[in-house]
C-alpha cells in the first residue's frame, strides 16, 4: 500500500512529517508558540511534555482534526488539511465504537469508502492475531480491560495500513504491568510495518523505552525545547545505567517539577 | 471464557435469592392494597363510591363475556368482538397511528436539527415555545381541524409522541462523543452524511428508543385524554360507565388500560435489550 513518493526538492528525502513554525491559541493559553521539527520517515518518535505543552494539539493538527494559527504542518511535502486514511490516530480513551464488536471495530476503515483489501475477514483475523486478541473477535468494547480495548484501537488503526500512526498517551489508563507488556508489543508491530509513529506522553520512562527520538516541549508558551536521540539498543532496561541517564536528563530538560507545577499555576 | 461464565451464575443465583424476597415483597404489597380497598369499599355509603375488588373483577370479566360491535374506520366494516376488546380496539385505532406518526416525525425533525447546527439555531426558540403546551391542550383544534373522532384523537396523541420522541432523538444526537467522530474521521469517513449514518445514529439508537417506549406510556394517558372528550374506546367507557353510576365497570376499564400498558412495555423492552446487547 505505501506508496513511494518522489522526494520534492525543497525537503529532505527521508522526512515524511514536518513541522514548521506552528503557532495555536486557545483564548488564554498559547498552547503552541513557533513549533518547528520534523520527523523522518519510519522513525519512532515521542513527544514529552507537562499537561498544557499542546502536544495533544500538535497531534491533533497533524492528524488533521484540529486547525493551528500559523506555521505549516506537511505529510510528504503536502500540507495537511484534513484527516486521512494514510494518519491513523490511536486515543487516549480508545474512542471505540461501543455497539461494534472488536471484529467490527477493527473493520471500520477497511469499508471506508470501499473494501480495497482483497479479503477483508482475512485481514480483520491477522490484525486480531497481531495484537493477541484470538477468542474475543465478537466481544463487545465494555467487556474488555483498558489494556485490551487499547490493543482494539491500535488494531483499528492499523487496519487501513496508514503510514503514520499518531497515538495519543494510549496507554495512559491502563496498569503498569499491561502498559510493559502492550510497550513490547507496540515495538513488535512497529518492527513488522515499519510505520512513521509519533507518540505523546507526559510519562517520561515510556518514552526513552519506546522512542528513537524524544521531543521535549515546554507549556505555556507550547514550544520545543530539545530533540535527545536515544541511541539504545531495544529492549531497553529501564535499570540500565544508560537508559537512567537519558531519563534524567530529560527530566532536566523538563524543569523541576516546582517549575512545571509553577507554570501550571499560573495558567 | 469459562472465568466468564462461572461469574455469571453466581451473579445470577445472587439475583435469584434477591428476587424472591422482592417478589414477596411486592405481593404482601398488592395484598396490603386488595384489604384497604375491600375494606374502604365495604364502609363507603352509597356503595358506587368505592366499588369493591369482587365487584370490579366481575365486571373485568363481563367485559369478555358480553360482545360489542365496533366499526372498523377507512374499511367501514363493522366488527364484533368482546365488549372489552372491542372498545379497547376502537383506542388503538386512533393510539397506534397517533404514534407511530408523531414518533417518525419527532425522531426525524430530532435527529436532523441535533445534527444540523444551523436548522438547530432556525428552530429552537420555536421549540422552546411550542414544546411546553400539553398535548392535550389542543384538544380544541383536534375537535375544530378534524372533529373528536378517531383523527382527531390520534393528533392529540400525534402531539404527545412527537415531542417526546423528538427530544430522545435530539439529546441522542447531540450528544455523541467528539471523540467517536474523530476516530471516524481519521479511519476515512468524510461526508457528514456517513457520519451520521456510521457514528451518529447508532449512538443515538438508545436514546432514541428510550424515547419511544417513554411515550408508549404517555400516550396511553394522553389517548384516555382525548377520549373523555368523546373519542371513541376505552377512555370513553370509562366515563360512559360512570355516567350510569357502573362505576365497577369504570375500574374494569382502567386496568383494561394498565394491562395494555404493561404488554407494550415489556414487549418493547424485549425488543430493545435484543438491539442494544453492547450497552
Amino acid at each position: 500500500m505505501a506508496m513511494s513518493k518522489p522526494p520534492a526538492a525543497d525537503r529532505e528525502p527521508e522526512e515524511k512529517i514536518s513541522i514548521r513554525g506552528v503557532s495555536k491559541a486557545y483564548e488564554s493559553t498559547n498552547a503552541l508558540d513557533d513549533v518547528s521539527f520534523s520527523v523522518p520517515e519510519g522513525e519512532f518518535c515521542c513527544v514529552v511534555g507537562p499537561s498544557g505543552c499542546g502536544k495533544t494539539t500538535l497531534l491533533r493538527a497533524i492528524a488533521g482534526l484540529d486547525d493551528v494559527d500559523s506555521g505549516s504542518i506537511l505529510v510528504d511535502g503536502d500540507p495537511v488539511a484534513e484527516p486521512s486514511l494514510d494518519r491513523g490516530m490511536v486515543f487516549q480513551e480508545y474512542a471505540l465504537f461501543p455497539w461494534r464488536t472488536v471484529r467490527g471495530n477493527i473493520r471500520f476503515g477497511l469499508d471506508r469508502p470501499a473494501c480495497e483489501c482483497a479479503d477483508c475477514e482475512a485481514r480483520v483475523r491477522e490484525l486480531v492475531d497481531l495484537v493477541g486478541l484470538e477468542g474475543f473477535e465478537d466481544a463487545y468494547p465494555k467487556e474488555l480491560s483498558g489494556g485490551m480495548k487499547q490493543r482494539v484501537g491500535i488494531a483499528r488503526a492499523l487496519a487501513v495500513d496508514p503510514e503514520i500512526l499518531l497515538m495519543d498517551e494510549p496507554f495512559g489508563s491502563v496498569d503498569a504491568r499491561t502498559r510493559d507488556r502492550l510497550h513490547a508489543e507496540l515495538l513488535d508491530i512497529w518492527a513488522q510495518t515499519e510505520q512513521t509513529v509519533v507518540f505523546v506522553t507526559h510519562d517520561i520512562d515510556e518514552a526513552v523505552t519506546l522512542a528513537d527520538r524524544v521531543v521535549v516541549m515546554d507549556a505555556d508558551p507550547g514550544t520545543v525545547q530539545s530533540t535527545i536521540s536515544i541511541g539504545s539498543e531495544r529492549p531497553r532496561e529501564r535499570t540500565a545505567h544508560e537508559f537512567v541517564d537519558y531519563v534524567a536528563r530529560i527530566r532536566d530538560e523538563l524543569g523541576s517539577p516546582v517549575d512545571i507545577s509553577q507554570k501550571q499555576r499560573h495558567r | 471464557m469459562s472465568t466468564r461464565t462461572t461469574g455469571t451464575k453466581l451473579v445470577t443465583a445472587a439475583v435469584g435469592g434477591g428476587d424472591r424476597k422482592r417478589y414477596l415483597r411486592g405481593f404482601g404489597g398488592l395484598l396490603a392494597f386488595l384489604l384497604v380497598w375491600w375494606i374502604g369499599a365495604v364502609t363507603t355509603q352509597p356503595s358506587y363510591l368505592v366499588p369493591g375488588p369482587l365487584e370490579s373483577v366481575r365486571a373485568f370479566v363481563t367485559l369478555f363475556t358480553t360482545s360489542a360491535a365496533i366499526a372498523v374506520p377507512l374499511v367501514g366494516s363493522e366488527l364484533v368482538l368482546p365488549t372489552g376488546l372491542a372498545h379497547l380496539a376502537e383506542t388503538l385505532f386512533h393510539y397506534v397511528p397517533g404514534l407511530l406518526l408523531g414518533a417518525g416525525c419527532g425522531i426525524g425533525l430530532g435527529l436532523t436539527m441535533g445534527w444540523n447546527g444551523a436548522l438547530d439555531d432556525w428552530l429552537r426558540p420555536l421549540v422552546r415555545v411550542l414544546r411546553p403546551i400539553p398535548p392535550l391542550a389542543w384538544v380544541v383544534f383536534a375537535i375544530v381541524w378534524f372533529g373528536i373522532h378517531h383523527t382527531g384523537a390520534a393528533f392529540i396523541v400525534f402531539v404527545g409522541a412527537f415531542w417526546i420522541n423528538f427530544y430522545g432523538a435530539y439529546g441522542g444526537v447531540e450528544g455523541v462523543s467528539t471523540e467517536l467522530t474523530d476516530a471516524a474521521s481519521t479511519l476515512g469517513v468524510e461526508r457528514d452524511r456517513s457520519m451520521l449514518k456510521l457514528v451518529a445514529l447508532p449512538s443515538a439508537a438508545p436514546q432514541v428508543l428510550t424515547g419511544f417506549r417513554t411515550s408508549i406510556g404517555r400516550c396511553w394517558m394522553i389517548v384516555v385524554g382525548a377520549e373523555l372528550f368523546g373519542a371513541p374506546g376505552v377512555g370513553y367507557e370509562i366515563i360512559n360507565a360512570s355516567n350510569n353510576l357502573a362505576m365497577a365497570t369504570s375500574v374494569a376499564y382502567m386496568f383494561l388500560i394498565s394491562l395494555a400498558f404493561l404488554c407494550m412495555d415489556v414487549g418493547f423492552r424485549l425488543v430493545e435489550r435484543s438491539m442494544f446487547a453492547w450497552r
